[in-house]
């Protein structure tokens, strides 16, 4: 018969479904008689749950314009474009 | 994730009528191309030919997840927006320098992770997190549980009440320690696998695991404090 503390440390294997069957229905049995640990459970599960809910939504329009803006600037002052590259081609003859 | 119609330059005026004389399965490769229809490694190709095009494809098709993951690991919308910018700026100069060993995704989010990482780390430090057996209920000696547990998990029915536990829960994240914060948002908030996050982060699964599981255990005590302060209709159980 598992103790409390051993559910304790099953808790993230048997809430990723990672238990060998056997381990999990003994610990599904002593969830069938301990409240408390089923409360725990419950609840550490229920954390998982509102964790999804934290995702931000997608990144804003403004943010994605400023983005490109900021990147090409930024490339296209470290990278030579290919007419400037062809302009220093034309300038070294 | 939806294609934004700002990204990708529309050179044409009539773009979308020229689009639609070419057959529906010839793939298309203009300026409005999707990553769906050319791939990752078409993608990682055109990236490392340093094609500008490519780049509003990799903004499309990882803006969200390189913001949302800047964003729920610095709290900070200003932070997160240089974070964005640092990483993408990173990826497509150091695209050559990518062997395709991992997913390509993999590879971002892991840019993503140590950009946001050394943002954090310029903070004031937060408190280390308690030891497991801290974030429990008590034990007796014999190992059974020795106070009431209150089960709040069946609080968040109202939608209201649900905003207020998420607001809650965000607030508790900003406490975690950056380790544990960035295993947390890869695994629960972006989803993904255990293994995909090892690698991200460049750690064991069972170090992983064991971060997740702290985390995830310190979470929950912040919601069951909230919970059981605010009176919430809860039920208390007794071991």
């Amino acid at each position: 018969m598992l103790k409390c503390r051993d559910v304790g440390q099953l808790l993230h294997d048997y809430v990723e479904k990672l238990l060998e069957p056997s381990i999990q229905q003994a610990l599904e049995a002593h969830l069938a008689d301990c409240a408390g640990c089923l409360a725990f459970i419950n609840t550490y599960k229920q954390t998982i749950r509102l964790s999804d809910g934290l995702r931000p939504a997608e990144m804003p329009p403004e943010l994605q314009q400023k983005l490109r803006s900021f990147i090409k600037t930024k490339l296209s002052s470290r990278q030579p474009t290919w007419w400037r590259q062809l302009w220093s081609g034309l300038a070294d003859h | 994730m939806p294609y934004p119609e700002s990204f990708g330059r529309t050179p044409h005026r009539n773009n979308r009528q020229r689009r639609a004389v070419v057959p529906t399965d010839a793939p298309c490769y203009d300026d409005t191309m999707r990553f769906a229809q050319i791939g990752e490694q078409e993608l990682i190709g055109r990236l490392k030919a340093r094609d500008e095009a490519a780049l509003d494809l990799l903004m499309a098709e990882y803006g969200g997840k390189v913001y949302g993951l800047s964003l729920r690991m610095t709290s900070n919308h200003h932070d997160a927006e240089e974070v964005c910018q640092d990483v993408f700026l990173a990826v497509f100069e150091k695209i050559s320098a990518f062997r395709g060993e991992a997913k390509l995704s993999s590879w971002v989010y892991r840019i993503t992770a140590n950009a946001a990482l050394m943002k954090l780390r310029k903070r004031p430090k937060v408190k280390e997190l308690p030891l497991e057996e801290e974030l429990g209920p008590a034990m007796t000696e014999e190992g059974m549980i020795a106070e009431p547990v209150v089960d709040w998990s069946r609080l968040p029915s109202d939608e209201l009440e649900r905003k207020e536990l998420t607001a809650r829960l965000a607030q508790a994240v900003e406490l975690l320690p950056p380790e544990y914060r960035t295993v947390f948002v890869l695994r629960d908030v972006e989803g993904l696998p255990a293994e995909e996050a090892s690698q991200v982060l460049e750690i064991s699964v069972a170090a992983l695991k064991s971060r997740l599981h702290r985390a995830r255990l310190f979470l929950r005590k912040q919601l069951a404090d909230y919970a059981v302060k605010r009176q919430a209709p809860a039920k208390p159980m007794s071991a």
